[in-house]
């Protein structure tokens, strides 16, 4: 009689290769610019694009490269150098010199293996990222187990970041400034010492926790230890001390120090997801997050997204964020700070502020991939809008553009 | 402390919840019930981790890997 082996069908972990391409524009603008000590033109637009590749290499092995380049002007880091550009010096301008634009580029490749009986994932990856004043260079890997019949899954990861910065000072504090055009009490004479060492690390320890807790409902826990060291202040944002002499080139006062920032931090956020499906034609998905640092900052973020299903092909899902955070201990707005104080900031991203987001965004899918483009099928398409606005009077947009296309 | 404590017990209690066999997970494979953020929010989440103090807990970066806070 005929033998026949036992064989046994495995689900390849991905079927075909997928190519996902990411397109955004960004756009802000506010009047606390740190590079001006807290007072100027926050006004920033920039531009991302980024493709996402994941090739199957076998049944069990994933293989994704991240690749991306981010390109943006800004009046506000115009200002680290107001003087290039030839016209009246304000910090509510914007200068046109060289510091007003920057590239950054970055890659992100992973490996992924899961088990033969698909219960266990483990990850490795690498990153690199270059812009003109920042270097980094990364790596982690991350372990996942799926049990209790694949209804309850926990990962463990850790992360490890090898940054360096390229220090660019704000013009008057650079040696050898001299500009005869400085109007003052006295004469223009900062303390300032440039920062001897210009390194960044940061560690990270990432665990999640996903449960299935109904047929139409599953949650998941998520929570991160990072600990960073370094140089962790931005070298060109200017600060104003209240107990100093102001100092002018017409409308720009020139800069008492830049911010000092401790050498290190510990960061602690916890959040969660919970995910619904009310129907057919609706899911909620909610997400809430806790945060608490070393450095006197406390954070609440909020999310809540409602997918409506239009058609088998249409899905329209709106969203609302809300997010408050506390001051850091550093923080001081423009000339509270004493030049006897160890540390100091005036940058707005570390006060006290709350923010909303309202977001819309719609969806295309055809599950057929009929769409072609060379040998890949569209799947997708995404296309969201989000507004973004600070109690502190910043107020940002971003439109995203996601495609992801399937190969044959 | 007591925050930690009490994410542990959430953690070990919510395993013991019901199991939903193969079969029974349709509503659950949706693709608006992933639990992870769509992949069109990542630029959003960078924004995020520049303009505001805090990140991390939802799959972005944590820190490092850019001059953001």
């Amino acid at each position: 009689m005929a033998q026949q082996d036992n064989t046994t069908y495995k689900r390849r972990v991905l079927e075909t290769s997928e190519v996902d391409l990411l397109f955004s524009y960004y756009n802000q603008d506010g009047n606390n610019a740190a590079v001006t000590g807290g007072e100027g033109t926050e006004e920033l637009t920039d531009a991302t694009s980024s493709i996402v590749l994941r090739m199957p290499l076998n049944e069990d092995d994933v293989l994704t490269v991240d690749v991306g380049l981010s390109a943006y002007t800004s009046a506000s880091s115009s200002n680290v150098n107001p003087l290039d550009g030839g016209v009246n010096v304000t910090p509510f301008d914007a200068s046109t010199g060289e510091s007003r634009k920057d590239v950054l580029a970055y890659i992100n490749p992973s490996y992924q293996h899961t088990s033969e009986d698909r219960n266990t994932i483990w990850s490795a990856n690498a990153y690199f990222s270059s812009e003109y004043d920042y270097f980094s260079i990364g790596f982690g890997g991350s372990y996942t187990r799926l049990f209790n019949e694949k209804n309850t899954e926990l990962s463990l990861g850790g992360n490890v970041f090898l940054d360096k910065w390229n220090a660019i000072y704000p013009i008057e504090l650079r040696p050898g400034f001299f500009d005869d055009r400085v109007e003052g009490n006295g004469s223009y004479a900062p303390t300032f010492t440039e920062f001897d060492k210009e390194s960044r690390n940061s560690y990270s320890l990432s665990l999640s926790f996903s449960q299935i807790l109904g047929k139409k409902l599953q949650g998941a826990l998520f929570m991160d230890v990072v600990s960073q060291s370094g140089l962790l202040s931005t070298p060109f944002q200017r600060v104003y001390f209240g107990n100093a002499s102001d100092f002018f080139i017409d409308d720009f006062q020139l800069a008492d120090d830049v911010e000092q920032l401790p050498d290190s931090r510990l960061k602690l956020p916890f959040g969660g997801r919970l995910n619904y499906y009310v129907n057919d034609f609706l899911v909620l998905r909610s997400y809430y997050r806790f945060y608490w640092d070393d450095w006197g900052i406390t954070s609440h973020t909020a999310n809540l997204e409602l997918p409506f299903k239009l058609s088998d092909k249409f899905t329209l899902y709106p969203s609302y964020r809300y997010y408050t955070q506390t001051a850091a201990d550093y923080f001081y707005s423009k000339e509270t700070a004493l030049s006897t104080f160890e540390f100091y900031t005036s940058d707005y991203d570390l006060s006290k502020y709350d923010a909303h987001q309202y977001g819309a965004g719609i969806q295309y899918k055809d599950i057929f991939a009929n769409t072609k483009v060379f040998s890949f099928g569209l799947k997708t398409i995404d296309l969201r809008f989000s507004q973004y606005d600070r109690s502190d009077g910043l107020n940002a947009f971003i439109v995203t553009l996601g495609t992801t296309f399937v190969g044959n | 402390m007591a925050k930690l404590a009490f994410f542990f017990l959430l953690l070990i209690c919510s395993s013991s919840c019901v199991v939903v066999r193969e079969y029974d997970k349709v509503y659950l494979s949706d693709a608006e019930m992933q639990l992870s953020a769509r992949p069109c929010e990542r630029f959003e989440t960078n924004f995020h981790i520049y303009r505001e103090a805090s990140s991390g807990a939802n799959g972005g970066k944590t820190g490092g890997g850019c001059g953001c806070n």
